[in-house]
C-alpha cells in the first residue's frame, strides 16, 4: 500500500504542470518530461560538482524554469497561438511543435552530458513504516510535492490570479470577455507548469537513476495522469495519480512485474473510453 | 477529361517501369535508400488517406507496422512469403476494426493519445509474451527475401496504395470522409453512416500499413518490440504527410523524399547532432509550412471530382458493398382523418442532468402543412427538432415518422427515410464550395445521386436558392444569409419529406425576410411537409397552417397562427403575468 502511494504520489506531482500547461494554456507539451530530465541532471551536477543540496536546488532550479519556459511561450508558441483557428488546430500544432523540442532539449543534453546514467546518494536512509521499507529521500520528496501541490491548490482557488487561470482553463473566449488578458494568464499558467515540472525533476533525481534519453516515459506518465484525472483538474490529476500508482503496485505483486506498464496503458484506455473527460469530470477545479 | 486520365495512367506505368529497374542498376546503399522512400511513401500516403480528408491525426502507424512485422516474423519459415503478407493484411484489418470501432468516437487530442497508448500497450504486451512465453526477447527472420524483392513488393505496394487513394478522391466514400472532417454533425444529417466510412478507410490505411512491416522485417533479421513498435514511426510518417501535405493524394510523397533523404544525411555526417537537427526540421515545418509543401503550388482545399472513369468505376466497386434501401411505402390516411399524419411523438421527454427540455410532449404533423413550432427561448424548440432528426436520443416517448418508429435510429437512418434540416446556428461544410456543399446531400440519400447527374442538379438547387452567381465559392466565404440559403439547398438536395427549419429566417432584412417566405411557401406547395421553428412572428403568421407553442418543455397552446398568439397563457409565457 505505502509503496503504491509513493508511487502515485510522484505521479501526480510528475503530472501536475502539465495539466497546468496543457489545461489552460492549451499547449499539449510533448517535450515536457525533457524539461524533467534537464532539471534532474542540473540537480546532480550542482549537487556533485558545487555541493549545493538538491532541496536548495529548488530555488534555483524553478525560478530558472520559470523564465525560461514563460520565453518559450512567448517566441515559439504565441505564433501557433495566433495563427490557430480553433481548438483543435492549437493542440496538433502544439503536439508538433514540442514534439521538434522535445529532440531538441534532448539532443542538447546527449551532447553535454552523454547517454550514461546518473545517479547521487542524498538522504538515502532507510525508514520503516507501517511494516513496508522506504527511504528517507522518497518520503522527504513526496512531502515537498504535497506541500508544493496544496500550495498550488489554494493559490489557484483563494487567489485572484488563480481565477483567472481557472476561468482561462474553462472558455478562453469567455474569460476574454470578462477582462481576463488570456494571453498574459496563458503564458503565466505555461511558466508555472515549467516550474512544477522542474520542482518535480529535482524531487525525482534524489532517488531515480536518470539518463538524458528518458524523458519520454515522464512525459507519457504525466499525459495518462493528465488525461485520466481529467484535463485542467488539479484534484484529479493527484487522485489519478494515486490509483495508477496503487495499480501498478497491485498488478506487479499480485500478477506480473513485467506487465505494470501494460496494465498503465490498459487503465488509462479503458478511462479514456468509458469516461473521455477524465475520472473526475470537468476541467479546473 | 477522359484524354488526361489516359495520359496519368500512362505516365504513372512508365514511372513505375523506370524504379522496377533500379535494383538492377544500384545495390547497397542506394538500394537501401529507396528502400526507405518507398516504406514511408507506403506509410504516408496510406496514413493521408484517413487523416488527411477526417483530421483524426492517428499515432498508431507504429501499432500496425509492428504487427506486420511480427507476424512475419513468427510466420516467416512456415508459410510462403506472399500468404504471410497475406495473414498479416488479414491481422491488420481485425486489429484495425477492433480499434476502430471503440475509439472512432473519440475526436481531437483524446484519439491522438488513445492511438500513442494503443502502441505503447501493444508493445508491453508482445514483450511480456515474448519473454515470458516465448522466452526471449528478439527473434531471428531467416526468410529468403532479398533487398530487391524487398524493394519490388513495396514498389507494388506504392501503386496500389496510390490506386486506392486515387479511387476514393473520386468516390462518395472520399466525398463522405470530406463531410466528416468538415463537420460530423453535419454529415450525420446528411445520410453518411459515420462510424462505417470511417471504418473502412481506417482499416484500408491499416492494412497497407500492417503489410509494410511485414515486407521490412526481412530487412532487420533480427526484430525486437523496441524496433517494430517504435513510437518513432508513427511520427515519421505523420510529419512525412504534413510536411507534404495530407489532403492530396501526391502531397505525402512531397514530404517523404526530402525528408527521408535529409534524415539520412543528417544522420551519416551528424551523427551527434542528429537528434538536435531533426528536432529543428520539426519546428521549422510546423512554423513555416502549416500547408506542406503541396500547399506551396495548390490554393485552398482540393476539388470534388464527380465525373470521369475513376468516378465511374469508384461507384462501381462501391455499389458493390451497399446495401440497396427498400423505397418506403406510401403514406396513407387513417380512417376519418382527411389529411395522412406524417410525424407523430408520443410522451417524447428529454433531460440534460435535472433540467427537462422536452417533457412528455405530443406532437403531429401533417402531410403537406407548414407547422410553427414555437414558445419563448428555452422552452425546448430545438430539441424537438435535434430529438426528431436524431441528434439526440428521447429519454423516453416514441417518434413516428410515416408510421414508422425512428426514436431509436442514427441521423443518417432518418436522414434517408426523408427527414432533412437545417442548423439554428448555420452549419455549412466551410472547405467546400457551394455545388460540393449541395452534392454531399446528393449523394448520400437514398436513392442517392453521383456523377455528372449530381452535379446538374446541385446546380440547379444552388440556383433555386438564388446562390447561383456563387457556384463555385468556398462556402465559409459567404455571408450569413447565403449561408443559410445554402444549408437549405442542401437540405432539399436530400429529397425529404419532411423539412424542419430551425430558426431559417431569423437575422433576414425585410426583403430578404420577404424572399425566404416565399421560398418556404413555394416548398410547401411543391408538397413537403415543414417544422419550422421561428421568432419572427411576421412570418409565423403569413406561413404557418397550424402552431405548437411551448413553454419549458411542455405544449401549452396548439392552433392556428391568429388563434394560439392571442392565447392568454402563450402571452403570459412570452411576454409575463403583467402583459397577459
Amino acid at each position: 500500500m505505502l509503496p503504491g502511494l509513493i508511487l502515485g504520489g510522484m505521479y501526480a506531482l510528475v503530472a501536475m504542470g502539465l495539466t497546468l500547461q496543457y489545461g489552460v494554456a492549451r499547449i499539449m507539451n510533448l517535450s515536457y518530461g525533457e524539461f524533467l530530465v534537464a532539471a534532474a541532471l542540473a540537480t546532480f551536477f550542482l549537487y556533485t560538482g558545487l555541493g549545493v543540496s538538491p532541496l536548495l536546488g529548488l530555488l534555483i532550479a524553478v525560478p530558472a524554469a520559470y523564465v525560461l519556459n514563460w520565453a518559450i511561450y512567448q517566441l515559439l508558441l504565441v505564433p501557433l497561438v495566433r495563427r490557430a483557428k480553433n481548438r483543435d488546430m492549437l493542440e496538433v500544432d502544439s503536439i508538433l511543435a514540442t514534439f521538434g523540442m522535445l529532440f531538441v532539449v534532448q539532443g542538447l543534453a546527449h551532447v553535454l552530458v552523454g547517454g550514461q546514467y546518473y545517479s547521487y546518494s542524498y538522504l538515502s536512509i532507510p525508514l520503516s513504516i507501517l511494516g513496508s521499507t522506504v527511504a528517507l529521500n522518497r518520503l522527504i520528496a513526496l512531502l515537498f510535492a504535497a506541500l508544493i501541490g496544496l500550495a498550488l491548490y489554494f493559490a489557484l482557488t483563494r487567489t485572484r490570479a488563480g481565477m483567472a487561470i481557472r476561468a482561462v482553463a474553462v472558455d478562453p473566449v469567455s474569460a476574454g470577455l470578462v477582462a481576463i488578458d488570456v494571453r498574459r494568464a496563458s503564458a503565466f499558467a505555461f511558466a508555472l507548469g515549467g516550474a512544477l515540472v522542474a520542482a518535480a525533476g529535482v524531487l525525482v533525481s534524489v532517488f531515480l537513476t536518470l539518463n538524458a534519453s528518458m524523458g519520454v516515459v515522464f512525459t507519457t506518465k504525466a499525459l495518462i495522469v493528465v488525461i485520466m484525472g481529467g484535463v485542467g483538474n488539479l484534484l484529479g490529476a493527484l487522485l489519478a495519480g494515486l490509483v495508477l500508482g496503487l495499480a501498478e503496485t497491485a498488478v506487479a505483486r499480485l500478477i506480473d512485474p513485467g506487465l505494470t506498464l501494460a496494465a498503465n496503458f490498459a487503465l488509462f484506455l479503458i478511462v479514456l473510453l468509458w469516461r473521455p473527460t477524465g475520472l473526475f469530470g470537468g476541467a479546473a477545479r | 477529361m477522359r484524354a488526361a486520365t489516359a495520359a496519368y495512367g500512362m505516365f504513372g506505368l512508365a514511372l513505375s517501369a523506370l524504379l522496377a529497374v533500379v535494383p538492377l542498376l544500384v545495390s547497397g546503399y542506394y538500394l537501401a535508400l529507396g528502400i526507405s522512400v518507398l516504406s514511408y511513401t507506403v506509410l504516408a500516403t496510406s496514413w493521408a488517406l484517413f487523416s488527411g480528408p477526417t483530421r483524426y491525426i492517428s499515432l498508431a502507424t507504429a501499432a500496425f507496422f509492428g504487427i506486420g512485422a511480427y507476424t512475419a516474423a513468427i510466420l516467416g519459415e512456415k508459410l510462403p512469403w506472399p500468404l504471410v503478407l497475406a495473414v498479416a493484411a488479414l491481422i491488420g484489418i481485425a486489429v484495425a476494426l477492433v480499434v476502430g470501432l471503440s475509439t472512432l468516437r473519440l475526436s481531437g487530442i483524446y484519439f491522438v493519445i488513445f492511438t500513442f497508448g494503443l502502441t505503447e500497450l501493444v508493445r508491453q504486451l508482445v514483450t511480456w509474451y515474448e519473454v515470458n512465453i516465448h522466452g526471449s526477447v528478439g527473434r531471428y527472420i531467416f526468410v529468403d527475401v532479398t533487398q530487391p524483392v524487398i524493394y519490388w513488393y513495396l514498389l507494388a505496394l506504392a501503386a496500389l496504395v496510390f490506386l486506392a487513394g486515387w479511387l476514393i478522391g473520386r468516390s462518395r466514400l472520399g466525398l463522405a470522409l470530406r463531410v466528416i472532417g468538415d463537420d460530423e454533425g453535419v454529415a450525420g444529417h446528411c445520410g453518411i453512416d459515420i462510424t462505417r466510412a470511417k471504418l473502412t478507410v481506417f482499416s484500408l490505411s491499416a492494412v497497407f500499413m500492417t503489410v509494410t512491416g511485414a515486407i521490412m522485417a526481412p530487412r532487420w533479421t533480427y526484430i525486437d518490440p523496441a524496433i517494430s513498435f517504435n513510437a518513432f514511426t508513427s511520427f515519421q510518417t505523420l510529419i512525412m504527410a504534413l510536411f507534404g501535405g495530407a489532403t492530396r493524394l501526391f502531397g505525402p510523397l512531397l514530404g517523404v523524399v526530402p525528408l527521408v533523404v535529409l534524415f539520412e544525411l543528417l544522420g551519416a555526417h551528424f551523427p551527434n547532432y542528429f537528434s538536435i537537427l531533426l528536432g529543428v526540421v520539426f519546428m521549422v515545418i510546423v512554423y513555416l509550412l502549416p500547408q506542406g509543401v503541396a500547399g506551396l503550388f495548390t490554393r485552398g482545399p482540393p476539388r470534388l471530382r464527380t465525373v470521369g472513369i475513376g468516378a465511374r468505376l469508384a461507384e462501381r466497386i462501391g455499389r458493390v458493398f451497399d446495401r440497396p434501401q427498400a423505397s418506403p411505402p406510401p403514406v396513407a390516411a387513417a380512417d376519418g382523418e382527411a389529411v395522412p399524419e406524417i410525424l407523430a411523438t408520443r410522451g417524447l421527454r428529454k433531460a440534460f442532468g435535472g433540467l427537462v427540455a422536452v417533457d412528455n410532449l405530443e406532437l403531429s404533423v401533417r402531410k403537406g402543412e407548414i407547422l410553427g413550432l414555437i414558445g419563448p427561448n428555452g422552452s425546448g424548440k430545438t430539441t424537438v427538432l435535434n430529438l426528431i432528426s436524431g441528434a439526440y436520443r428521447a429519454d423516453a416517448g416514441e417518434i413516428r415518422f410515416r408510421g414508422q418508429r425512428i426514436e431509436a435510429l442514427k441521423p443518417h437512418r432518418i436522414a434517408q427515410l426523408g427527414v432533412a434540416r437545417t442548423f439554428q446556428l448555420v452549419r455549412v461544410l466551410g472547405s467546400m464550395t457551394c455545388v460540393e456543399n449541395v452534392i454531399a446531400g446528393l449523394a448520400f440519400r437514398s436513392p442517392a445521386v453521383w456523377g455528372g447527374r449530381a452535379e446538374q442538379m446541385a446546380r440547379a438547387l444552388v440556383d433555386r436558392v438564388g446562390l447561383g452567381a456563387r457556384a463555385g465559392m468556398p462556402a465559409d466565404e459567404l455571408t450569413y444569409v447565403d449561408q443559410k440559403r445554402l444549408e437549405l439547398a442542401r437540405a432539399l438536395a436530400m429529397q425529404p419529406e419532411l423539412l424542419l427549419l430551425d430558426e431559417w429566417l431569423a437575422g433576414l432584412n425585410p426583403a430578404e425576410l420577404n424572399d425566404g417566405i416565399a421560398l418556404v411557401r413555394s416548398l410547401r406547395n411543391d408538397g413537403l411537409s415543414i417544422v419550422v421553428v421561428e421568432h419572427v412572428m411576421d412570418a409565423i403568421r403569413s406561413l404557418c397552417d397550424r402552431c405548437v407553442v411551448m413553454n419549458a418543455g411542455c405544449k401549452i397552446a396548439q392552433g392556428p397562427p391568429a388563434v394560439v398568439l392571442a392565447d392568454r397563457e402563450v402571452v403570459r409565457a412570452y411576454l409575463g403575468d403583467a402583459d397577459a
